[in-house]
């Protein structure tokens, strides 16, 4: 019995540990509108990020630049009242061109991601 | 910790829940697994991917059919120094000759050391150093269990295809992972050269980075997958290179990499029976993102 005990103890722990601790994760791009790599006719309003997780406002940003590398959004990231996997940027009205969307974010569980897409302006 | 200790079942599980344990006593920012910029490079199966990070693979299943052998194996790495991680490997081994009894038994514990040398992030690419120990005398000699011990200096590499130009955009999901590792057997055994790559294609890389081309699940989170795993003997006879070839598909979830692969002879040289391979990689910096996902010492 003893030994039977002994043997267990690492998947009683294990199995302990996966009851105890909130699941998080690191937070994915899901989709966005402009989808990535898209043609769009005309300028949208807005740069919106859906992620796999819900973001921490403070360590998250969105920057959307011209074809030189000039920031062309109005700088006022922010999550969605409803929807904290959800971060948004505004735009002006932009010219035809190609654009990239630079992102930063953090989870609620501190874990870091990055990544980039561009979007057309027909 | 003597590992020689380690001869059965029992009392594998009793040290590893300790470790287990004992490494869930740190806690503090947690980091990710296998990035580089931008680039997610997934746990391959066949060959070691080259990060120095906290990773769990359990159980990777290995099967084939003629003469039968089925292998189970359980792998955990944590990173101890920011960028420096240790590793044990342990298989459990079930041969099943034709016409003959079925024997079973753990195969030679192995231990591995891994340092991220390099990382250049706008081209995705990393090199590690490190070195993998195959204790001899842990396992069972009765599934032929070397009881020499044999250690293999390996590099790791890992370079993504996001810097490609606009013209080849959709080759950018593409990337390759490889080890180079020489053997150093303690006893007159050939010394061998092992030496094998992973290419893959990331569609969850498409999706995110390249074009979103609406890809429904479950494909939008598969990676399909080709790794070559070779080995070269350099002298006492150790005859030709011999290795397997092995397509498969990762599928990845937030929790969890489900990957399996066919393991298919690369010559006649390397036998002649198609296998299968099996993995959960359980991402344990995800899971439990407090114990796991930053080394125990700095940050």
């Amino acid at each position: 019995m003893k030994t039977n005990l002994i043997q267990r103890w690492p998947l009683i722990c294990a199995l302990f540990l996966v009851l105890q601790s909130p699941a998080w994760a690191h937070a994915f791009l899901d989709h966005s509108d402009p989808t990535v790599g898209s043609t769009v006719t005309n300028s949208p309003r807005e740069v919106k990020i859906w992620f796999t997780q819900e973001l921490e406002p403070a360590f998250s940003s969105v920057q959307v630049q011209e074809a030189q590398g000039k920031e062309v959004d109005k700088k006022d990231v922010h999550l969605d009242e409803k929807n904290k996997s959800l971060l948004i940027v505004s735009l002006p009205k932009l010219v035809p061109g190609t654009y990239t969307v630079n992102w930063h974010v953090v989870s609620v569980d501190t874990h870091r991601m990055q990544g980039h897409f561009e979007f057309t302006i027909k | 910790m003597k590992f020689t200790a380690l001869k059965n079942g029992g009392d594998w599980l009793a040290i590893s829940g300790a470790v287990f344990t004992a490494i869930g006593l740190g806690t503090s920012a947690a980091q990710a697994h296998g990035f580089v910029g931008d680039r997610f490079f997934p746990p391959t199966i066949q060959t070691d991917d080259p990060f120095a990070v906290d990773e769990l693979a359990f159980p990777t299943v290995t099967a084939f059919q003629n003469p039968g052998e089925t292998d189970v194996s359980f792998s955990f790495s944590k990173e101890i120094f920011p960028k420096f991680a240790l590793a044990f490997f342990e298989t459990y081994v079930n041969l099943a000759p034709e016409g003959m009894p079925s024997v079973g038994g753990f195969d030679n514990l192995s231990l591995n050391a891994k340092y991220q040398l390099l990382e250049n992030v706008p081209h995705e690419a990393i090199f590690s150093v490190g070195l993998d120990w195959d204790v001899g005398g842990t396992g069972a000699k009765k599934i032929g269990a070397d009881s020499a011990n044999l250690f293999t200096p390996t590099i790791y590499f890992g370079k993504g295809f996001g810097d490609l130009p606009d013209a080849l955009k959709y080759a950018r999901p593409f990337a390759l992972t490889g080890t180079v590792g020489e053997e150093l057997p303690t006893r007159a055994d050939p010394n061998n050269l092992d030496w094998g790559f992973a290419l893959e294609y990331n569609l969850p890389y498409l999706q995110s980075q390249v074009k979103d081309i609406g890809l429904p699940e479950p494909f939008k989170h598969m990676i399909p997958v080709v790794e070559f795993a070779f080995s070269t003997p350099e002298n006492r006879g150790g005859g030709p290179t011999s290795g397997t070839i092995n397509p498969g598909i990762l599928y990845e979830n937030n929790y969890f990499q489900i990957g399996a692969e066919a393991i298919i002879p690369a010559n006649s040289d390397s036998g002649s029976q198609v296998g299968a391979v099996f993995q959960i990689q359980i991402y344990i910096d995800d899971i439990w993102p407090k114990l796991f996902g930053h080394p125990v010492f700095g940050e």
